[in-house]
């Protein structure tokens, strides 16, 4: 039988894959948008009981994913007019090859744990490891500054899915503390891409190599 | 009540962005000795929270508090002249931003939710990053870009730890609160595997904070762009915010008969992070790099006794409180002789001694202390981890660790003599004021007389600390 919330989580793996294969930043900050309110709805699906302030919560925090977070990243491109690339260390093909194989192997890894709280769908482990590496993966092979931030929040998409999937005794006044603290991190991370991209008149993180030994 | 004393801070640093030059200058000093008596008060007092499900008071964190209290006292007095000498882009931002940073480096020492933990240390990078921007130069927003998008990604690992924690709580069929206290006593019965993931993912994370090699690429670049007072804040205190964060969950490691475990992975680390500073010290060509370079060597002594225990534990604590007065004092320092020489690079300064003579007695004095000299407290710290590490058989790592502090102090030495004594041909700027010269006199001060006479109640709360993590005389 295939769970409602095995077809939500699909969804999140698929957009790993698309901003794997994604050339232009516009289309890589839609994929996490996208991925950032797929994410967040992801409690609703789950066997806890829901309370109206759990609701409330949950809602706030698809405000923030998926629609504050990216708005803010995408008025931050628009205000300082970049080039639209991402500059890709490794290739979109062997991206998107890497991802699939980083599927594979997640839900290979994912057979070894035992978490008791999440035995009712098959796809969540393997989907949060992917999230994390993913995120990894696209800080380390995109050299667009912007690109790099976007990987920090895939990275946290997959804390906040292991965060309130995994443990079931989540305080919603707590992770609404480290979703303020995300959200103050992006944003000074887009003040910063703005200076950087006033400095250098890019975004081009290698660019910034003058410190080192 | 416990609460009051970073909220007053936070209070006062964004009245900070809204007052004039000289109303923001007096906050800054008013708020440092508000702080320092309510410091004062909590450790002599220790009462309880408000809100006691997430914060506590600790030993440890009393350590850190009252430390962080004194540090930015002095450092407030400094930046009064400081601020009149250099040239701060925007006043009310640095001052402002000063004084946030004082409150969430408050709100690390006082949480005991690992949560409100996480988001206080993570709401430390947030506050010091436009600090490491103040200059507005390429340099420094390389940086703090580094500085910002480094310690996110490493404190997200954290994140993931904490969180695995709490699935060890699940996976263990544990009740309890998910704070520190409430933890280390039930500790027996949380899932080890869990636990130790969730170990693992705290030390990278936090230890990306901590400075630890090989996490610390971020550490050199921040302390030597940021102005000075700056330097000596993340240098002196916002490092041991981070270890804060990996002694208290040691301690339910330790609590949860998996010491060996962490304290081997704590060693490890340790000596990496020394053998890293003594490869990159030696080839230094700037002054507040090496001394950055010398902060991670610290970071990596303290995190080695940390995992040595027994009487290493001890010694680390030492060497925690020791280092936080003299290294600040040292960045300090460092910002009077650049503004003097205006430049960073060591090849191009010299005659410190006939320059800036009084200067140079708490640069030189800083230099001696931090390299282990007796009567500095490195000294007796250092010691009681060699001690320690034999105790406990760990000989190739106490040979690692001892081989390495002569390296250092051997490529500190050579840096520091072409500083004082060589010839310099730049011109000689400014004077250092009297405020800029006794804050680090008082600093050093307060070390040489900490490592003749620990006051009694300093003795218990340090032993009460790290008995919790198998330590002791």
């Amino acid at each position: 039988m295939i769970e409602p919330l095995d077809t939500i989580l699909s969804l999140v793996l698929l957009s790993i894959l698309f901003s794997f294969g994604s050339s232009l930043l516009p289309g890589l900050i839609e994929v996490i948008a996208f991925q950032g309110i797929v994410v967040s709805i992801v409690p609703l699906f789950l066997a806890h009981d829901m309370v109206p302030a759990g609701i409330a919560f949950t809602l706030v925090t698809l405000l923030i994913r998926g629609i504050i977070i990216p708005l803010c990243i995408y008025l931050a491109i628009k205000k300082i007019a970049i080039r639209r690339e991402v500059e890709p260390i490794i290739g979109f093909h062997a991206s998107i090859l890497a991802g699939l194989a980083l599927i594979v192997v997640a839900t290979f890894v994912s057979r070894k744990f035992d978490v008791p709280s999440i035995s009712a769908s098959a796809l969540l482990l393997p989907t949060t490891i992917t999230l994390l590496v993913a995120g990894m993966f696209i800080l380390i092979a995109r050299r667009n500054a912007i690109a790099m931030v976007l990987g920090y929040i895939m990275m946290e998409n997959g804390i906040y899915l292991v965060g309130t999937t995994f443990s079931i005794r989540a305080l919603h006044i707590v992770e609404f503390g480290i979703l303020l603290d995300v959200l103050a991190a992006v944003m000074i991370m887009a003040i910063i891409l703005q200076n950087i991209n006033h400095t250098f008149d890019d975004v081009d993180t290698a660019l910034l190599r003058t410190l080192k030994e | 009540m416990v609460e009051i004393v970073f909220l007053i801070p936070f209070i006062t640093g964004i009245l900070a962005f809204f007052l004039s030059r000289n109303y923001g200058r007096a906050l800054l000093v008013l708020t440092g000795v508000v702080h320092l008596v309510m410091s004062i008060f909590l450790w002599a007092l220790r009462p309880s929270a408000m809100f006691p499900d997430y914060f506590a008071i600790s030993p440890e964190g009393l350590l850190s508090l009252v430390v962080i209290s004194l540090l930015f006292f002095l450092i407030s007095i400094y930046c009064t002249s400081y601020l009149n000498a250099a040239e701060i882009h925007s006043e009310k931002m640095f001052i402002g931003c000063m004084l946030l940073f004082l409150s969430t480096m408050t709100m690390v020492t006082l949480s005991d939710h690992i949560m409100v933990m996480w988001i206080a240390i993570e709401a430390t990078t947030l506050a010091s990053a436009p600090l490491i921007y103040t200059h507005r130069t390429a340099a420094s927003l390389e940086a703090t870009w580094k500085y910002v998008l480094i310690c996110s990604v490493g404190i997200a690992m954290a994140l993931l730890g904490s969180v695995l924690i709490t699935v060890s709580m699940d996976a263990g069929k544990v009740d309890a609160l998910v704070s520190f206290s409430a933890l280390t006593q039930v500790a027996t019965r949380l899932d080890p595997l869990w636990l130790k993931a969730g170990f693992v993912f705290i030390l990278v994370g936090y230890g990306t904070k901590m400075g630890l090699a090989p996490m610390h690429t971020w550490l050199p670049d921040a302390h030597s762009e940021a102005p000075s007072p700056a330097s000596a804040l993340l240098s002196g205190v916002l490092l041991n915010c981070a270890y804060l964060g990996i002694f208290k969950t040691n301690k339910i490691m330790f609590a949860a008969g998996l010491g060996d475990f962490s304290g081997m992975i704590l060693m490890i680390f340790g000596l990496i992070s020394i053998l890293a500073a003594a490869t990159y010290i030696l080839k230094q060509t700037e002054y507040k790099r090496l001394l950055a370079y010398s902060s991670i060597e610290n970071m990596g002594i303290i995190a080695f006794g940390t995992g040595v225990g027994g009487i290493g534990a001890y010694g680390a604590m030492i060497c925690l409180i020791h280092h936080s007065l003299i290294k600040s004092s040292l960045f300090l320092t460092s910002g009077n002789i650049l503004l003097g020489f205006g430049c960073k690079i060591i090849e191009n300064i010299g005659e410190l001694v006939t320059r800036m003579p009084r200067t140079f007695v708490s640069f030189f004095g800083g230099f001696v202390a931090i390299s282990g000299f007796p009567p500095f407290g490195i000294f007796v710290g250092e010691l009681l981890i060699i001690i320690g590490a034999f105790r406990a058989g760990y000989f190739i790592g106490a040979a690692i660790f001892m081989l390495s502090i002569c390296v250092i102090f051997a490529g500190f030495a050579n840096q520091i003599m072409k500083i004082s004594f060589d010839e310099s041909r730049t011109t000689h700027r400014i004077h250092a004021t009297m405020n800029m010269i006794w804050p680090q006199y008082a600093l050093l001060l307060t070390s040489v007389i900490l490592s003749i006479w620990i006051p009694e109640t300093l003795y218990r709360t340090i032993l009460d600390a790290v008995t919790s993590i198998g330590g002791g005389i």
